[in-house]
């Protein structure tokens, strides 16, 4: 089960995520919970590697805003880079960044017991 | 997926304030619940998670949304899109929208396109987002208020006192862009009103709107409409208006090609010192004097028209003291009764001369026109009653009898409730009789207000003055009308004798109108002769007295009292 000392742990700005929440402590848990089980993530290494960049920024872009707003910033920033390499359609090595990212996410499912 | 968090307004208290409904677009699930969270305590949230249901909650609710958050990253459409659709729509064009963004080219893109305000992603705290919220509501709301008086509802031109506010605007902008003040009037409006009714005339209306809008709008001008078939428009100056006018022209008349005409006045490249309500006021007077022209259409104030305005205003402003000064001086021109071989001095007319210290004599050409529009000329009136009744009063006692003497009795005269009253306590404060004061009231006084004006000269004629129609001949009373109406002297209109004398042909007509007066059994006055062969023709004709130059011109009273002299020499004068 997630709670606020492991997202702290884990690197999240707790304080900013939480006052976006209205300081509503089940709320901002409840919210993350939902974000790190997004499918997005799953479907965003399946665009990666299908070499589907468009895809790839749609969900980047949108798991961007998900992970900004609740201050998960360890997943932020790759998140981030991430879109703005997909929105250039950058040359990357796009699968070993979104299993970089799918790893760090997964320091969350795993804590989450 | 539609998430509706409803307010049970059924168990509001009556009176309490509704909430003001928020439709968040936004398929993100974390995002969309913070907003909810954030704003839910304040406003009823529609949430809906991609564009079709966005569209779908538009248009059935439209009227009642207040706000939509527009995320731009939908599944099914762009946010843009939809935002675009939404202001092409007249339905949710007015409906203000914020964009969930946080891509910084797009916050410019969605700006551009009609957005009001974005919020950034990552949200701001959620007291930024909700004061961002109210103040969007609150302004769209003034925004809209001020919609409803900035726009004229029927051809959605400004209104008026936008207009002006926006033509100060644009010169505040553009102090050195040569401007132009035009007014657009319809000639003969009311007539396409009465002869076509009121849905027809207002559709001529809007597509006058439509036209002068097509017209100046690209070179920002503005427009409004002033009154009902009055249009004012400000823009860059134009030398040349006839393309201008033959557009809106071929606009208001649509199929019916010929039936309208509009009139247009041009105050062109008026010194921006100039009040905006002057130049337009200028333009007024330059289409004003293209009324009646079938042919001029355009008319540009000019330095004229300038010099005129302020020659006007200066008389206006000097009226009072000139009425105080007595710079008014009564002037009399005889009567003559042409039935006898010799003719016979009747009676005369009292006419009004402004002797200005600094301008000399002024034409009554000129300023009686100018007070019969701002009311003055009531004032004036009873100014040269009152002298003309001391006049009569003065030949009285100096010579025991004279001749009548009548007075102009204006239109607007006619319309005071106390008029009978005054014109009675004149003549008896004055010890005269009331034949001694004649009274002249012009023919279309009494086609414009029949009835109430009927009974009055009843009442006057009861008492005993006497009642001279005077320009008979200029009006369009009909025969009929006339046979009823209380009338003791026909006064034959200066202007008819000039034009059938002029054009020899028309001494048909006026024969036509002698004999009108032989009918109705009362005498007539031809007015305006002036030489020796008109007065033969008169006199032939039937016709009982003249007035005019040809006799003598308008007199001081000094001058006058040699006609009553030679008059009272003669055994039997006549009288009328």
């Amino acid at each position: 089960m997630l709670t606020l000392e492991k997202l702290r742990a884990f690197g999240a700005n707790v304080d900013e995520g939480m006052q976006r929440c209205i300081n509503n402590e089940s709320f901002y848990l409840m919210l993350t919970e939902k974000a790190i089980r997004d499918p997005g993530f799953e479907k965003l290494l399946e665009a990666a590697e299908n070499g589907d960049l468009d895809r790839g920024f749609e969900l980047s872009h949108a798991l961007k805003g998900v992970t900004a707003n609740l201050a998960l910033t360890p997943l932020f920033a790759p998140i981030a880079e991430l879109t703005e390499l997909f929105r250039n359609k950058a040359d990357a090595d796009y699968v070993s960044l979104v299993k970089a990212i799918l790893a760090k996410r997964d320091e969350l499912t795993a804590s989450e017991g | 997926m539609n998430v509706t968090i409803p307010t049970n307004e059924m168990q509001k208290k009556p009176g309490s304030e509704r909430k003001r409904k928020i439709l968040i677009v936004e398929d993100e699930f974390v995002n969309r619940e913070i907003l909810i969270a954030i704003l839910d305590a304040e406003y009823e949230i529609i949430a809906v998670g991609s564009g079709a249901e966005a569209e779908a909650s538009l248009l059935s609710l439209s009227r009642k949304i207040s706000l939509v958050l527009l995320d731009l990253n939908l599944p099914d459409r762009h946010g843009l899109d939809i935002l675009r659709e939404m202001k092409e729509n007249p339905l949710t064009a007015k409906i203000p929208v914020i964009v969930l963004t946080s891509d910084k080219e797009a916050e410019v893109e969605s700006l551009n396109i009609g957005a009001i305000d974005f919020i950034p992603k990552p949200y701001p705290i959620p007291k930024v987002v909700q004061a961002r919220v109210k103040r969007t509501i609150e302004l769209s709301e003034d925004r809209d208020l001020i919609r409803e008086t900035e726009y004229d509802h029927l051809t959605g031109l400004y209104t008026r006192e936008y207009f002006y506010r926006y033509a100060e605007q644009y010169d505040v902008f553009h102090p050195d862009v040569p401007t132009d003040a035009l007014v657009l009037d319809v000639n003969r409006f009311k007539m396409i009103n009465e002869r076509f009714g009121k849905q027809y005339a207002d559709q001529v209306l809007i597509r006058i709107g439509q036209a002068i809008v097509a017209s100046v709008g690209e070179a920002g001008g503005i427009a409004c409409r002033r009154s009902a078939d009055t249009f004012l428009v400000y823009c860059p100056h134009l030398t040349d208006y006839h393309a201008f006018l033959d557009a809106i022209i071929a606009a208001a008349c649509g199929d019916d090609k010929g039936r309208i005409r509009i009139r247009l006045g041009v105050s062109a490249k008026t010194e921006k010192t100039v009040e905006m309500q002057t130049r337009f006021d200028r333009a007024k007077i330059a289409a004003d004097t293209v009324r009646g022209s079938f042919t001029d259409c355009i008319a540009f104030y000019d330095n004229a028209m300038h010099e005129k305005e302020i020659y006007d205003e200066r008389l206006l402003d000097e009226f009072p003291r000139a009425i105080a000064e007595k710079q008014f001086a009564v002037y009399f021109q005889p009567k003559f009764d042409v039935r006898p071989d010799t003719p016979v001095l009747c009676g005369s007319e009292a006419l009004v001369r402004w002797i200005h210290p600094e301008l000399g004599m002024i034409s009554p050409g000129v300023f009686i026109p100018l007070f019969e529009n701002n009311g003055l000329i009531r004032m004036l009136d009873r100014y040269v009653w009152r002298e003309t009744v001391s006049q009569i009063a003065a030949w009285k006692k100096q010579f025991g009898r004279t001749v009548p003497v009548s007075v102009n009795v204006s239109r607007i005269d006619m319309l005071d409730p106390d008029l009978v009253e005054t014109l009675r306590d004149l003549v008896i404060n004055g010890g005269l009789d009331f034949s001694d004061l004649h009274l002249e009231i012009t023919e279309s006084a009494y086609t414009e207000n029949a009835r109430q004006i009927i009974d009055t000269v009843n009442q006057l004629q009861k008492i005993g003055f006497v009642i001279e129609m005077d320009d008979f001949g200029s009006g369009y009373s009909s025969l009929n009308m006339i046979a009823t109406l209380p009338i003791d002297v026909l006064k034959l209109d200066m202007v008819f004798i000039r034009s059938v004398f002029r054009e020899n042909g028309n001494l048909r007509m006026l024969k036509v109108i002698v004999e009108i007066a032989e009918t109705l059994s009362v005498p007539m006055i031809a007015e305006g002769v002036e030489t020796a062969e008109q007065l033969n023709t008169l006199r032939e004709m039937g016709c009982d007295m003249v007035q005019g130059y040809y006799f003598s011109a308008p007199k001081p009273a000094a001058d006058f009292e040699k006609f009553i002299r030679e008059w009272l020499q003669i055994k039997e004068p006549m009288s009328i």
